[in-house]
């Protein structure tokens, strides 16, 4: 007989690792336009504003990112090699975007699906 | 625009409901493990509603105070920015276990309910130490 999982805990899990894929390609978006729009600008055409406007902006995206990383570690299923990715990729640019297809992944597994009964 | 003093009454009114969320975290934690489990229900619907958009908005008036003052050229602001840091951190780990153990994990516990309620609580005083005194 199929049953649904009714596990309040689980909603919260799917809607923490759902509010982490957001986050990451949110961090990863600013750290792009920090480094490749912002950066230049204030540089070659002296828009100094450029990076006075971005450089916070990316920082609230990190802070939340991080936060993301940590309730959602915090609360278990995932491996060490798993959390060094999550951790990597707020560091490096595009290391949101590669963590795209690992997230989706965990989303998947997190999901409450039917289970068999014995 | 909103005016400067507004901005950091809702700051502070942020804080409070912030510390508040984390000290019944810790507690709803400690309760949780002796079995009892709604309370660690009750508390990450508090989290959820109230905590979490005060965690919000205090770094986001945080930021815009220390912007407007020219604060981030001060040091004793990155020492206040470390602890808050720390704070937000704390709220994560907390809200992690709350969800383990909600779900029936039974968790090894490095941290005890007295150490953390230590550290949040000193965490403060030195926050509002460096916020008014601004000693550096």
């Amino acid at each position: 007989m199929l049953q649904p999982t009714p596990s309040a805990a689980t909603a919260e899990d799917l809607a923490q690792i759902r509010r982490l894929r957001l986050l990451s390609l949110v961090e990863a978006t600013t750290l792009l336009v920090l480094l490749l729009v912002a950066v230049p600008l204030k540089h070659s055409l002296g828009y100094a504003s450029a990076t006075r406007i971005m450089g916070p902006v990316h920082g609230a995206a990190f802070i939340a990112y991080a936060w993301s990383v940590i309730t959602a570690v915090s609360g278990g299923g995932w491996s060490r090699s798993e959390i060094a990715r999550l951790c990597f990729g707020a560091f490096v640019p595009f290391g949101g975007f590669l963590n795209a297809g690992l997230l989706r992944r965990k989303q998947a597994e997190f999901a409450p699906g039917p289970t068999v009964s014995p | 625009m909103i005016p400067y003093l507004w901005v950091k009454a809702l700051h502070v009114a942020c804080v409070l409901l912030f510390v508040g969320g984390l000290f019944s975290q810790a507690f709803a934690v400690a309760a949780a493990q002796r079995g009892d489990v709604g309370a660690a229900a009750l508390v990450s619907v508090w989290d959820r509603r109230v905590t979490v958009p005060a965690m919000l908005v205090v770094w986001l008036t945080g930021a815009a105070i220390a912007t407007e003052g020219r604060w981030f050229e001060s040091p004793w602001l990155w020492a206040k920015l470390a602890l808050v840091l720390a704070l937000t951190g704390l709220h994560g780990v907390q809200s992690g276990r709350l969800r383990r153990l909600q779900r029936g994990d039974l968790l090894q516990m490095r941290m005890r309910l007295d150490h953390v309620v230590a550290f949040i609580a000193t965490s403060v005083v030195l926050v509002a130490l460096l916020v008014v005194l601004k000693p550096f």
